[in-house]
C-alpha cells in the first residue's frame, strides 16, 4: 500500500508541503508587462497597494483564514490584517495545490509553503526596489507593505513596485525569517472574518444566490440503503411554487427532490409527495444488536495485530493481578448547525458549484465525471462552512445538486433538512474496545493488551480473502489511532484490530479513530492505577519513563513532551489537593492524556460533581495543558481547545445515534442532545512553550475529554463508566460512596 | 396568494406568499436577509432568532400570517456598520468559530442585555442555553455578553 489510510486522511505529507513556488502558477511571472504582481498562486499585489492573499483551505471555524494569512503576511511583511482575503476556487490558478481540509493538517501542511510564498514575493519586491535604486538587495529591507532603502530611508510601496517585481526572477530558495524575528506568528490574533460573521454578511453555503435559481429539498428513503420504487408527483406538483420532481440517486441516501420557487414551497411539495419505497437490505439493522456482534468479535484472539512488543500473553499469564474491561462507544452524528447543502448550476458545457465543502477538488472531479465534462469546465466555489467536523469530506450532497440541476436545466440549491442531516449522512462508527492489563506483585504494570473492534469507515473495504491471511495487514497501516501508538512503556504490549463494517455509512468525525480508543486506554489506565493503589497521574508518569522517543510505524512519539504536559496539568489543576464532597454532591477529578499524530501532546483534568440523590453529572472545569509545537495563533489555539472539549463533552454526556429497523432514531436537537451554555464547563488552557514545528490542532482536544470525565466520575462515586454516553440508562443507578481501590474480582465482574 | 405587509428593519415590505410560511423563509428567500439562519426548523436551536417588537423570537416558528402588525429586526438592521455593543464585544472576545449560529446568539444577547444595568451568569445560562453551537463557543460568548452589558451601559 503506497499511501496509508492514515496518510490519506491526514495527507499532511502530500503536495502541500515542500511545494515549489512558481512552478505551480507561473502566469504572473510570465506576464512580464503585468502591472499586477502575482509571484505565486497565493499572492497578488496591484499598483493601488491592494494586497490579496488566497486561502487554500476551507474555513469552518478552525480559524484557517486567519492562520494561513498570518503565515503569508509574516514573510511578506505587509500591514496585517489590512489585506484582502480570497477563497481559492478550483481551477488553473490552484492546479497542483491541495485545497482539501482534513486531519488537523492545515497549519502543518502549509507552514512551509505559506511562508515560502510570502518570502518569495518579499525577495522579488526587494530585488525590484534595489534595481530602481541601483543598490544591492541587502541594502534594502521590507516592512509594512513597502521596501525601505536602509541607507537613505527612502521607501517604495509594494504597489509602486508591483510591475517591476513581476519582472524579477523567482528566487529558488528564498530565505525565511528566524522565529525570533516573528511579528505576526505567535501573537494572539483575533479572527479576520469576525465582522462579516457578526453582521450577518458572511456567506455560507445556504446563503449562496444566483439569478433564477430554484430551491429544493428531498424526500429520502427511511432505511439506509433503500431506494425509490415509485412515486406519485401529482399532489406535490399542485402545490403553488413547486416546479420539478426528480428522483435523485447520486448521493448516499436516495429519494425524490422537490424543486420550487422558494424553500417553503419545496417543503410543502415534499409533504404532498407520495413515494413507495424499496426499503432495501438493511431494514432490520439494529445498532444494539450490531454492538453485541462487535462485543463477540472482541473476544476473538486471532485478529490483525498492530503492535506487538514483548510477549503480552505470557506476561499476562504470569501477572500477580490481571484486570480486564470492555468499553463501548455509540454511533455519532456530526450535526453541524448548517445542514448539508449545495447550489449547482449545470450548463451545456460547464458547471458552477457553490458548496460548504472540505474537499472541493474531489467534488469538482467527481461532478465532472458525472457530467462527462473535463474537470476544467467545473468550478467549485468554497463558501464559509457552518461546521465541518469531517462530514464535509464527503461531497455526496454536491453530486445530488449537480444531478438535480442537470435534470431541470436550472441553477438549484438543494438543502438537507435537520432530520435528513441527522439521519441520512455519514456517521462516526460505534466501537468496542477490550483491554486487559497485568500488574506484578508490587503493583507495577507489566503487560497491556487492547483489542479494538470498529468500522474501517465506509470508504475502506474490509480486507480481501488474501489480505486476511496476513496478520500484519493493518500493522503498516497505522491503525487504529490511539491503540497502535499507545505511548506507555509496557514491557509487554499487544494491540489487535478487528474491522467490522456495518451497513451504516461511516466517515471521519472530529478526531476520527482516536476517541473510542483513547476512551478505553485512558479509562483502563485509571482502573490499573486504582487497582495498584497509585495516583493516576504518578502512574502515567512512571509508565512514560525514561521520557524517550517511542518509534511506532512512521511515528516518533516523544514521551518527554507527554510527561511535561501531565506535570503542567497536575500543577495547574491543583491535582494534589483533592476536591471535597458537598451536602448534595460528590466531587472528583479525573485525568487523561493523548498524543495526536506524534506532534500534539495534550493532558486534561476534569472536575465533576454527581448528585448524591439525583445522580446527575455536572462537569465544572476542565484544565488542559498542550504542547503542539510552535503556536501560530495562541488565541486560535485556545478557541480550538474550548471547541474540541465541548465537542468531546457532548459525545461523553449525551450524544449518540441509535438505529432501529435500518433508520436512525434521533431526528433533531430535541433528542440528539448537545452541550449548551448552561452545561459548559470553565475551560483553562495552558500552552507549553515549544520550538518544535507546529502541530495541527483542530481535533487534538477531543479524545481525552471522555476518559477525563469518566475517570472523575469514578473518583467522585466509585462508579466506572465503560459505555458512552454517560447518561445512558444502563449506566445507572450510580452507587454513592468514596472512590475505593478495587480488587481484581471487581474488574472481572463486568464481562458483557 | 394573499399579500402580507410587515415591517422588517424599519421598512415596510409586501410579501405575496402562503400564510403558513415561516418568517424564516420570508426573510431568507423573499426579502434577502440571509443573516438569519436555518438550523432545526422546530424552534430548538436558536439559529433563526430575530426580534419581534424588541423580543427575541424563533423566526422558524412564526407563520407569515402572524407577522401582521409586528415590527421585526434582523441582524442586518441591528446596527449601522456592526457597531452594536454586542457585535463589538463578539469581535473583541473573538467568539465566533464557524459563526453560523452566532447571529442568532447575538440577537438573543441583545434582547437579554437591553434595558438592563447588569446581567448575571444565571440569566446568561437561561437565555443562551436555547441555542445550539457545535463549535462550543460558550465560554467566550459569556465573556462577550458581560462586556457588552458593561460597554452598553456606558453610552
Amino acid at each position: 500500500m503506497s499511501l496509508t489510510r492514515r496518510a490519506f486522511i491526514k495527507t499532511s505529507a502530500l503536495a502541500a508541503t515542500g511545494l515549489v513556488i512558481g512552478v505551480e502558477f507561473s502566469v504572473g511571472v510570465a506576464a512580464e508587462t503585468a502591472a499586477v504582481f502575482e509571484p505565486n498562486a497565493y499572492i497578488s499585489i496591484t499598483p493601488d497597494d491592494v494586497v490579496r492573499l488566497w486561502i487554500t483551505r476551507s474555513e469552518m471555524g478552525q480559524g484557517v483564514r486567519t492562520t494561513l494569512s498570518m503565515m503569508l503576511a509574516e514573510e511578506l511583511e505587509v500591514n496585517w490584517p489590512s489585506v484582502h482575503l480570497e477563497q481559492a476556487i478550483t481551477g488553473m490558478r490552484f492546479k497542483g495545490i491541495r485545497l482539501r481540509t482534513s486531519g488537523s493538517g492545515s497549519t502543518v501542511g502549509t507552514y512551509n509553503s505559506m511562508r515560502t510564498a510570502g518570502a518569495t514575493a518579499r525577495e522579488m519586491l526587494i530585488a525590484a526596489a534595489a534595481e530602481k535604486w541601483h543598490v544591492q538587495p541587502s541594502a534594502c529591507r521590507a516592512e509594512k507593505g513597502a521596501v525601505v532603502n536602509k541607507a537613505t530611508g527612502r521607501k517604495l510601496s509594494y504597489g509602486q513596485l508591483a510591475a517591476a517585481a513581476s519582472r524579477q526572477k523567482v528566487p529558488a530558495n528564498p530565505s525565511l525569517k528566524s522565529p525570533k524575528d516573528f511579528r505576526v506568528i505567535g501573537k494572539p490574533t483575533r479572527r479576520v472574518d469576525s465582522k462579516a460573521i457578526v453582521t450577518g454578511q458572511a456567506v455560507y453555503g445556504l446563503d449562496a444566490r444566483v439569478p433564477d435559481m430554484l430551491f429544493a429539498v428531498m424526500e429520502r428513503c427511511p432505511c439506509i440503503g433503500g431506494k425509490v420504487a415509485s412515486f406519485d408527483a401529482s399532489k406535490a406538483l399542485a402545490v403553488a411554487g413547486v416546479r420539478h420532481l426528480v428522483p435523485i440517486t447520486s448521493g448516499i441516501a436516495t429519494g425524490v427532490a422537490v424543486a420550487a420557487d422558494h424553500t417553503w414551497a419545496a417543503m410543502k411539495g415534499r409533504e404532498a409527495l407520495k413515494v413507495e419505497w424499496d426499503l432495501g437490505p438493511n431494514q432490520n439493522f439494529d445498532s444494539d444488536q450490531f454492538l453485541q456482534e462487535e462485543i463477540e468479535a472482541s473476544r476473538s484472539t486471532d485478529g490483525y495485530y498492530v503492535r506487538d512488543d514483548g510477549d503480552a500473553a505470557k506476561a499476562l499469564g504470569a501477572a500477580a493481578m490481571i484486570l480486564d474491561a470492555v468499553y463501548i462507544t455509540p454511533f455519532q452524528a456530526h450535526a453541524p448547525v448548517e445542514t448539508m447543502n449545495c447550489l449547482a448550476d449545470v450548463r451545456k458545457a460547464s458547471c458552477e458549484i457553490w458548496a460548504p465543502t472540505q474537499c472541493p477538488d474531489e467534488a469538482r472531479n467527481e461532478a465532472a465525471k458525472m457530467l462527462g465534462f473535463p474537470p476544467e469546465s467545473v468550478r467549485v466555489h468554497v463558501t464559509l462552512i457552518g461546521g465541518g467536523f469531517g462530514r464535509r469530506l464527503f461531497a455526496d450532497y454536491v453530486y445530488e445538486a449537480v444531478e438535480l440541476s442537470r435534470a431541470i436545466a436550472k441553477p438549484v440549491q438543494l438543502m438537507w433538512t435537520r432530520t435528513e442531516d441527522m439521519q441520512c449522512g455519514y456517521f462516526h462508527p460505534c466501537g468496542v474496545e477490550r483491554v486487559a492489563g497485568g500488574l506484578d506483585t508490587e503493583g507495577k504494570p507489566i503487560a497491556w493488551r487492547q483489542t479494538s473492534v470498529g468500522s474501517n469507515l465506509s470508504m475502506y473495504p474490509l480486507p480481501t480473502e488474501a489480505q486476511r491471511k496476513n496478520p500484519r495487514f493493518y500493522f503498516d497501516d497505522e491503525m487504529p489511532w490511539g491503540s497502535f501508538d499507545n505511548p506507555y512503556n509496557f514491557p509487554h504490549l499487544k494491540a489487535d484490530y478487528f474491522p467490522v463494517n456495518s451497513p451504516i455509512p461511516t466517515g471521519p468525525w472530529r478526531a476520527v479513530f482516536y476517541p473510542s480508543r483513547v476512551f478505553a486506554r485512558e479509562s483502563f489506565l485509571d482502573e490499573m492505577a486504582h487497582a495498584a493503589r497509585q495516583d493516576p497521574i504518578e502512574f502515567r508518569l512512571r509508565l512514560l519513563q525514561p521520557g524517550d522517543i517511542l518509534r511506532v510505524g512512521n511515528q516518533k512519539i516523544d514521551r518527554g513532551r507527554l510527561i511535561r504536559v501531565l506535570q503542567v496539568v497536575a500543577e495547574q489543576s491543583n491535582w494534589k489537593n483533592p476536591l471535597r464532597g458537598t451536602k448534595d454532591r460528590l466531587w472528583g477529578r479525573g485525568i487523561a492524556c493523548n498524543v495526536y499524530d506524534e506532534d500534539c501532546y495534550i493532558a486534561q483534568v476534569a472536575e465533576v460533581s454527581v448528585g448524591r440523590e439525583t445522580h446527575d453529572v455536572r462537569v465544572h472545569r476542565i484544565v488542559c495543558s498542550v504542547d503542539c509545537g510552535l503556536v501560530v495563533n495562541p488565541l486560535g489555539l485556545e478557541g480550538q481547545v474550548e471547541s474540541g472539549i465541548i465537542w468531546g463533552l457532548s459525545a461523553t454526556i449525551s450524544g449518540k445515534i441509535d438505529f432501529k429497523k435500518g433508520s436512525a432514531v434521533q431526528s433533531n436537537f430535541t433528542d440528539f442532545e448537545v452541550i449548551r451554555t448552561k452545561e459548559a464547563p470553565a475551560i483553562e488552557t495552558h500552552i507549553v512553550a515549544s520550538d518544535h514545528p507546529p502541530g495541527g490542532f483542530g481535533e487534538t482536544a477531543v479524545p481525552p475529554v471522555a476518559p477525563a470525565v469518566t475517570n472523575a466520575i469514578f473518583a467522585a462515586t466509585g462508579v466506572r463508566i465503560r459505555r458512552l454516553p454517560v447518561n445512558l440508562a444502563s449506566n445507572r443507578p450510580l452507587a454513592t460512596g468514596p472512590a475505593q481501590s478495587h480488587s481484581t474480582d471487581n474488574f472481572r465482574n463486568i464481562d458483557l | 396568494m394573499p399579500v402580507f405587509r410587515l415591517v422588517v428593519n424599519n421598512v415596510w415590505h409586501s410579501v405575496e406568499a402562503s400564510p403558513d410560511m415561516p418568517l424564516l423563509w420570508v426573510l431568507r428567500d423573499f426579502l434577502h436577509f440571509t443573516g438569519t439562519k436555518y438550523g432545526c426548523g422546530v424552534g430548538v436551536c436558536g439559529a433563526c432568532t430575530v426580534h419581534q417588537d424588541g423580543i427575541a423570537v424563533r423566526s422558524c416558528q412564526i407563520p407569515l400570517a402572524a407577522t401582521v402588525g409586528k415590527r421585526y429586526t434582523t441582524i442586518e438592521g441591528l446596527s449601522a456598520g456592526g457597531n452594536h455593543p454586542c457585535q463589538k464585544a463578539w469581535i473583541e472576545e473573538d467568539v465566533s468559530q464557524c459563526g453560523y449560529c452566532q447571529v442568532g446568539m447575538i440577537m438573543e444577547a441583545v434582547a437579554l442585555i437591553q434595558h438592563k444595568r447588569e446581567v448575571s451568569d444565571a440569566e446568561i445560562d437561561a437565555e443562551m442555553s436555547d441555542h445550539v453551537c457545535r463549535c462550543g463557543t460558550f465560554q467566550r460568548l459569556r465573556r462577550a455578553i458581560f462586556r457588552a452589558a458593561r460597554e452598553g451601559n456606558k453610552t
